[in-house]
């Protein structure tokens, strides 16, 4: 189940909250457990047993540690239980193919392909599990003893499909006790209803002009297509992938939870450097945290740090699809914060055109790298952005889109957002007109969906 | 009252979700909507398996969507804002000039169209008659193309008549083309706005080019008696739901007949008039699409005494308001559509004919997968 769907908000939404808040508080975990294991469940019950065991491995790999603190063995044991199950399990589900599909490349033989449907988030709760015990490890956090409550945190339904990556450490107090107050909630109302429009309204109209130069053939189009197609996908992925973090954000603190930010307006970033500050910032940190700074960050060589940062924007990239594009997307960011890192970034800093240009440019460079999957489709794209193919066709699409372009455009810098808190935000009447809004036009497109994917659906 | 000022927000926005689930679990069910011209989804059956296999969710989702309180409404509301929002589309109809939709062709099924060609090949291989004629009717953005938005890129369908007919040189068939007659009528009323067909009188244009190629005479446009029905929205405005369309005016002739059987049952006519009152005015002609309509003429102006003349059209939906015309020249038209013949193709070969005409239009000729019926 997705959030943006008529069945969320109108089945499960309405029965889940009324459930949760009805109950005393000593049952709110259990209940919450139960409903996102329904929610998660819903349309992929063979996975079931798969969250169970997750639940369980990091459970017992937690406490088991906990209890041996004493043997530095043991613990070891229990944290490389969690690390290859975890791993393991991600390995399985979403890289096999890919391993025999380079296998049969490379050697010429023809093994078969296991064709596995990805398990939902699974990218994202293998993280989460994993660095709870790693944490556990590392002595940072007590390991949970009641099960309902860790399996709650789990599952927890906001962020289990798509994140944001929400550790343990980051909700270990309100899993105890928290708050749910009228103040709290209308505030997660709002910041849901932002996401749900970001992604309705915003993602989905600008998206289906990508889906149709798709659709067209990267041969038919002509070179301003193809730029404006791409500025869509990128437009869409921003939007898509930040209106669910912020319908997350918004059910979490619907329930008494508060999630970790995700976006922060990426797109006016001046440097690369920037930009993974503000573009899914939990991931950022998630890899610093458990995979840079264990390889030595920077307090190394400079040969060692540089090999350390491949290694860690190499894995991001495969993060993001088990294909080789993403691998080359991930090294195209190393190649380009290296080079900030040894003399750009000054420059970037201080000029305030260039360093636009030179971000909106390589963005889009980037999208191309992440949103075409075939090499042989990307290098007929980058044909037809850099050398010059007339056409009128354009001409439609422009005209078509322009207003959504423009929307879309203004949406993803903070200027909207400004005269909102300064001027909009003292008139209640109206902030509840433009929420309510776009609540009643998302539910319109939603009923009307012809079109209504979810990029970050499949990670 | 403070707290309701103080949490307007939360009480609305519950208000909204509990309010319109009720609502929505309490509206009985709609098996088809009229609007849309589909049936919608129904709730699905559960099963042990179709839970497993994911099905059933995917159903009922489905299901949930199509039956949602309030869904017209919910669908003219996106209408308004994707006008609001300046678009010149929505779900896959573009507006052109002159408040005339026109579809968003952009991709021919090759592999369809291939086999769609084989099939026919086939067909004529099987039986030895006299010499059949195919025609492939444009669609209305291909005649009326200045009044298609600047830059949108739909199949050029001329060049790939072109080149079926040129495939289809070696059989035993002539080839019929539209498209001049159509250009040189493009600044009159042959193609509704608001829906893909043709226009009567843009069917008329056809029959008589079809007629002449024939050596018969045909009847003439102001010989016939009409009659007009307004308000006609037809499946591009089902699609669009723009606000500002311009409903058609469908023109149907009085046309005398003998008798007229549909898959073997006699009905009274050859219009359903009571579909001229209703949204899908177009199902009127020729009753629908039905398997096989044989229609007795009473008014063959080249009968030959002792002699019965048949033809069989083999059509789709654009054939309803063309076959009317035939009656003028033919004592028997048999109509075939083989998206509902109940019967073999080869039954219906025993039956005699003088001429065969198949008649489709260009999108149906490349996607209707029932062409291959054709060869049983």
């Amino acid at each position: 189940m997705v959030f943006s769907s008529i069945l969320f908000l109108f089945r499960f939404m309405p029965a889940a909250f009324l459930i949760y808040y009805a109950v005393p508080r000593r049952f709110k975990n259990f209940t919450l457990l139960v409903l996102s294991l329904i929610f998660y469940s819903w349309g992929e019950v063979r996975y079931f047993p798969i969250m169970v065991a997750s639940v369980l491995v990091d459970y017992i790999a937690s406490n088991g540690i906990e209890r041996n603190r004493h043997s530095k063995l043991r613990c070891r044991l229990f944290l490389l239980l969690s690390v290859i199950f975890n791993l393991g399990m991600l390995g399985f589900f979403k890289y096999t193919d890919f391993i025999i599909s380079n296998i049969n490349a490379l050697f010429g033989t023809t093994i078969g392909l296991l064709k596995l449907t990805l398990p939902l988030g699974i990218s994202f709760y293998t993280f989460q599990t994993m660095s709870y015990t790693i944490d556990v490890y590392r002595d940072k956090v007590k390991a949970e003893r009641n099960i309902i409550d860790f399996g709650a945190f789990v599952v927890l339904f906001p962020q289990l499909i798509a994140g944001p990556i929400v550790r343990y450490t980051d909700v270990s107090r309100e899993l105890k006790e928290r708050k749910v107050n009228a103040a709290q909630i209308q505030d997660g109302i709002g910041t849901f209803i932002m996401g749900l429009g970001s992604k309705v309204l915003i993602a989905n109209n600008i998206g289906s002009l990508w889906t149709e130069v798709e659709s067209l053939g990267f041969s038919n189009i002509s070179t301003p297509l193809a730029w404006l197609g791409i500025l869509a996908f990128s437009l869409q992925i921003y939007f898509d992938f930040s209106g669910y973090s912020l319908m997350a954000i918004g059910l979490g603190k619907m329930l008494g939870f508060e999630f970790p930010q995700n976006f922060n307006y990426p797109y006016i970033s001046k440097s690369m450097t920037e930009f993974w500050r503000r573009w899914h910032m939990t991931l950022g940190s998630w890899f610093r945290e458990y995979l840079y700074i264990p390889l030595g960050g920077n307090r190394v060589k400079p040969a060692r740090m540089y090999f350390n940062l491949f290694v860690v924007w190499a894995a991001t990239g495969l993060w993001h699809g088990a294909s080789w594009n993403f691998v080359l997307w991930g090294l195209f960011f190393f190649v380009l914060l290296v080079i900030e890192k040894t003399w750009l970034l000054q420059y970037l800093n201080n000029s305030k055109i260039f360093s636009r240009v030179y971000m909106i440019f390589l963005l889009l460079i980037s999208w191309s790298l992440f949103a075409i999957t075939d090499f042989s489709q990307l290098g007929l794209f980058f044909t037809k952005m850099f050398t010059m193919q007339g056409g009128t066709d354009w001409m439609y699409y422009l005209r078509n889109y322009v207003v959504v372009f423009i929307l879309a455009i203004l949406l993803s810098t903070p200027i909207l957002n400004f005269w909102y808190n300064k001027w909009l935000y003292k008139h209640k009447i109206l902030t509840i007109v433009l929420i309510g809004g776009i609540l009643v036009l998302s539910v319109a497109y939603l009923v009307d969906a012809s079109y209504n994917p979810f990029l970050y659906f499949r990670f | 009252m403070t707290f309701i000022r103080k949490n307007l927000l939360l009480i609305l926005f519950f208000l909204f979700i509990l309010g319109f689930s009720l609502a929505d679990i309490l509206t009985p069910d709609r098996i088809f909507s009229d609007t849309e011209n589909r049936y919608l989804a129904q709730n699905p059956k559960f099963t042990l398996s179709s839970l497993m296999d994911n099905s059933f969710g995917l159903k009922y989702e489905e299901y949930i969507n199509d039956q949602f309180v309030g869904r017209d409404n919910w669908i003219d509301i996106k209408s308004y804002t994707e006008f609001a929002l300046a678009k010149i589309e929505n779900n896959g109809i573009t507006y052109g000039k002159d408040h005339y939709l026109f579809e968003k062709y952009q991709k021919v099924d090759e592999a369809k169209l291939e086999n769609n060609i084989r099939y026919l090949q086939e067909y004529l291989a099987m039986y030895n008659y006299p010499k059949a004629t195919l025609a492939i009717i444009p669609n209305s953005y291909m005649i009326l193309n200045d009044k298609v938005p600047a830059g949108l890129n739909n199949v050029d369908q001329f060049t790939y008549i072109a080149s079926i007919y040129e495939k289809m040189q070696e059989n035993n068939l002539t080839t019929l083309d539209f498209k001049t007659v159509l250009q040189e009528h493009k600044n009159e009323y042959i193609y509704y706005r608001t829906d893909h067909h043709w226009t009567t009188y843009g069917a008329y244009l056809a029959y008589r080019e079809y007629a002449l190629s024939k050596g018969l005479t045909p009847v003439e446009y102001t010989a016939l008696e009409g009659h007009d029905v307004l308000d006609f929205y037809g499946t591009y405005y089902s699609k669009t739901k723009n606000f500002n369309a311009v409903p058609d005016v469908i023109t149907y002739f009085d046309v005398p007949v003998d008798s007229v059987e549909i898959d073997g049952s006699p009905v009274d006519g050859i219009y359903d008039l009571k579909k001229f009152e209703e949204r899908d005015k177009y199902a009127a002609f020729l009753r629908g699409n039905n398997g096989l309509t044989v229609i007795r003429s009473g008014q063959n102006h080249n009968h030959q005494d002792g002699k019965t003349s048949r033809v069989m059209v083999i059509k789709d939906s654009y054939g309803n308001s063309f076959v009317p015309y035939l009656t003028y020249n033919y004592d028997e038209v048999y109509v075939v559509d083989l998206r509902a013949l109940p019967n073999t193709m080869k039954l219906l070969m025993e039956t005699d004919f003088d001429d065969i005409l198949i008649l489709y239009n260009f999108m149906n000729f490349t996607n209707d997968v029932n062409i291959a019926k054709l060869r049983y």
